[in-house]
C-alpha cells in the first residue's frame, strides 16, 4: 500500500506537469527573451504587404 | 499492474516528447532518477529505456530545437575536460574490466550534464526540470518517509521501493540527495508556475520536505544528519526572519528528539567517537591508504582502484560502569577492497590529483556562480525576475549539501548531482542570454557628479 502511494502520487503530478507543459507556449519561447520566430514571420508579412502595394500587383 | 503502469507512463512521457521535444530531456531525467526498469519486472527490463530517452532527447534537440545564442560556458568546458580525462584513465586503469563497467554509466552522466544547459533555454524549462527532479526523488522518499513513520526504519533495513542498494536507492546517498531536494521543493512552492504556489502546492512541498527530513532517520545514515545541519545553517543565511527561523528550528528539534528511535540516536552518537564504530574506522583507514596510493599514482588508478586496498585498524570500545570504572575492548580488524566512502578520496584514488582538481573546480565554480547570480538579483530584481535569486540560492544550498555529504559517501559521479550541475549551468546561461538581450543604449549617459549637478542648478536659477 505504501509503495502504491509513493508511486502513484508523484506520477500523477508528473502526468499533470507533462499535460500542462505540452500546452504552454513559453516552454519553447521565453517572454523575457527576443522571440526568434516573430521577426522572421514579421519580415515575411512585410514582404507580402510590399508585394501587394506594388502597382502591378 | 505496476509493470503496465510504468510502461504506460514512460511511453506517454516519450510520446509527449514528439509534440514538445524538450519533454524527452525530462523523460531521461525521470528514468535516470527513478529507474523504472528496476522497479518493474516486465517489458521495461528488456529494453534500454534510458538509452532510448537520451537518444530521443539528443535527436529532438538536433532536429527541432532553436540553437541560436547558445554558448559553451567555462564550466561546461571543465566538465568536458573531466569527461576526456576519465576516459583516458579508464584506458590505463588497474582493474580494466571493473573500470569499464563504471565508465559505461559515468560517461552518460557527464554527457547529459554537458547537454542539459543547451536545452534549458527558457525559464519554464528550468522550472520543469527542477519539478521533475523533485517529483522523481519524491517517488523514493515519500514511501521512505511513511515507512520511517510507521516502523522507525533502521540501518540497512529501510526498503525503498526496490531491494537494490545501488544509485539513489542506497541509504546514505538518498539521505544526502533528499536534503538537497528540500530547497528546490521550497522554491517550487513559492515561485512555481506549472503548479501555482497556492496552499495545495505548499502543502505538498511541506510533505516532500518532511519525507526528506525523515530519510536520515529511516536509513540511519549519519551523512543525512550532517547534510541537514548544513542545510539549516545555509537557510539561516537567506531567511528574512532569522530569530523566528531559529526559534522554529529549536522547537522542532525539542519535539523531534524524544520521538526519534533509540537506534538512531545511538548511531548518530558514533559521529563523535569514530574509533568505536567499524564503519567510520574503515573510512579513515581507506582515506589514509588513498593518500599513500596517490603519492605513487598521482594520475590515479582508474575507476574502482580501491579494489587493491588492504587496510587494518583497531576499534576501541569503552563500556562505562560508573565510578571511574570502564572496560576497554580493542579489536584488530583487517579488510581488503573497501570502497572510498568519500567522493573526494574517490576522485583522488581513481583520477589522481588532476581529476580531483577538475572535479573541485567544477563544483566550486558552481558555488561561486550561484553566489554571483544570487547577489545580482537579490535586491530590486527586474520585473518578472524575482524567482532568480531564490533559485540560485536553492541550487547553491543543494550543492553545499552535496559537497558536504559527499565527504562521507562515494558519490563523485552520481548522475543526480550532475543534473544539479547542468541545472546551475542552465540557469547561468539563461541569465546570460537575458542580460545580452536587454536593450543597451548606444550612447550611455555619464553619471553626473552631485557637485556639478548642484552648480548647474545654481546657474539655471541665477
Amino acid at each position: 500500500m505504501i509503495d502504491k502511494i509513493t508511486i502513484f502520487v508523484p506520477h500523477i503530478l508528473m502526468a499533470l506537469m507533462i499535460w500542462k507543459l505540452v500546452h504552454r507556449p513559453d516552454l519553447d519561447d521565453d517572454p523575457a527573451l527576443p522571440n526568434r520566430r516573430q521577426p522572421l514571420l514579421g519580415h515575411r508579412a512585410t514582404r507580402f504587404e510590399a508585394d501587394d502595394r506594388r502597382p502591378d500587383a | 499492474m505496476l509493470d503496465l503502469f510504468f510502461t504506460a507512463f514512460c511511453l506517454a512521457f516519450l510520446g509527449a516528447g514528439l509534440k514538445r521535444p524538450f519533454l524527452f530531456v525530462l523523460a531521461y531525467a525521470y528514468i535516470d532518477i527513478v529507474a523504472p526498469q528496476k522497479v518493474s519486472w516486465g517489458f521495461l527490463t528488456h529494453i534500454p529505456i534510458s538509452l532510448i530517452a537520451f537518444s530521443c532527447a539528443l535527436l529532438g534537440w538536433m532536429v527541432a530545437e532553436d540553437k541560436n545564442g547558445i554558448r559553451v560556458s567555462p564550466r561546461q568546458f571543465v566538465l568536458l575536460l573531466l569527461l576526456v580525462y576519465c576516459g583516458l584513465t579508464t584506458r590505463t586503469a588497474d582493474f580494466p574490466v571493473e573500470a569499464a563497467a563504471k565508465w559505461s554509466w559515468v560517461w552518460k552522466a557527464l554527457v547529459f550534464a554537458l547537454f542539459l544547459p543547451l536545452t534549458l533555454r527558457t525559464r519554464l524549462r528550468i522550472e520543469a526540470l527542477t519539478l521533475t527532479m523533485v517529483l522523481s526523488v519524491g517517488v523514493i522518499v515519500i514511501g521512505g518517509g511513511i515507512k520511517t513513520l510507521s516502523s522507525g526504519g533502521g540501518y540497512g533495513e529501510l526498503r525503498l521501493l526496490v531491494n537494490d542498494n545501488t544509485g539513489l536507492y542506497e541509504g546514505s546517498i538518498i539521505s544526502a540527495v533528499a536534503m538537497g531536494i528540500i530547497p528546490l521543493a521550497l522554491w517550487l512552492a513559492n515561485h512555481g508556475t506549472i503548479f501555482k504556489p497556492d496552499w495545495k502546492a505548499k502543502l505538498f512541498a511541506a510533505g516532500i520536505c518532511f519525507s526528506c527530513l525523515l530519510m536520515p532517520v529511516g536509513t540511519q545514515a549519519r551523512t543525512g544528519l550532517i547534510c541537514a545541519v548544513v542545510l539549516a545553517v545555509m537557510m539561516l543565511r537567506s531567511t528574512k526572519r532569522r530569530m523566528l527561523y531559529i526559534g522554529v528550528l529549536c522547537a522542532g528539534a525539542l519535539v523531534a528528539v524524544p520521538l526519534l528511535p533509540s537506534s538512531f540516536t545511538e548511531r548518530m552518537g558514533t559521529i563523535k567517537n569514530h574509533q568505536a564504530d567499524q564503519s567510520a574506522s574503515t573510512r579513515v583507514a581507506v582515506w589514509k591508504w588513498t593518500i599513500e596510493f596517490a603519492k605513487t599514482h598521482p594520475f590515479g588508478g582508474g575507476f574502482d582502484a580501491f579494489r587493491q586496498n588492504s587496510v587494518s585498524y583497531d576499534t576501541v570500545k569503552a563500556d562505562y560502569a560508573g565510578d571511574n570504572n570502564a572496560a576497554i575492548e580493542t579489536d584488530h580488524i583487517e579488510e581488503k577492497g573497501r570502497a572510498y566512502h568519500s567522493a573526494y578520496f574517490e576522485m583522488l584514488g581513481e583520477q589522481g590529483y588532476p581529476g580531483l582538481a577538475l572535479w573541485l573546480l567544477l563544483h566550486l565554480m558552481g558555488v561561486f556562480q550561484m553566489e554571483v547570480i544570487r547577489r545580482r538579483y537579490r535586491n530590486n530584481p527586474p520585473e518578472g525576475f524575482a524567482w532568480v535569486a531564490p533559485l540560485a540560492d536553492a541550487l547553491q544550498q543543494a550543492q553545499m549539501c552535496y559537497l558536504v555529504g559527499s565527504t562521507f559517501v562515494g558519490i563523485a559521479f552520481q548522475p543526480f548531482c550532475y543534473m544539479l550541475v547542468g541545472l546551475q549551468c542552465g540557469l547561468s546561461a539563461y541569465i546570460g542570454r537575458v542580460r545580452r538581450a536587454a536593450p543597451v543604449p548606444f550612447v550611455q549617459r555619464r553619471p553626473v557628479p552631485a557637485q556639478q549637478q548642484a552648480g548647474t542648478a545654481a546657474m539655471e536659477i541665477s
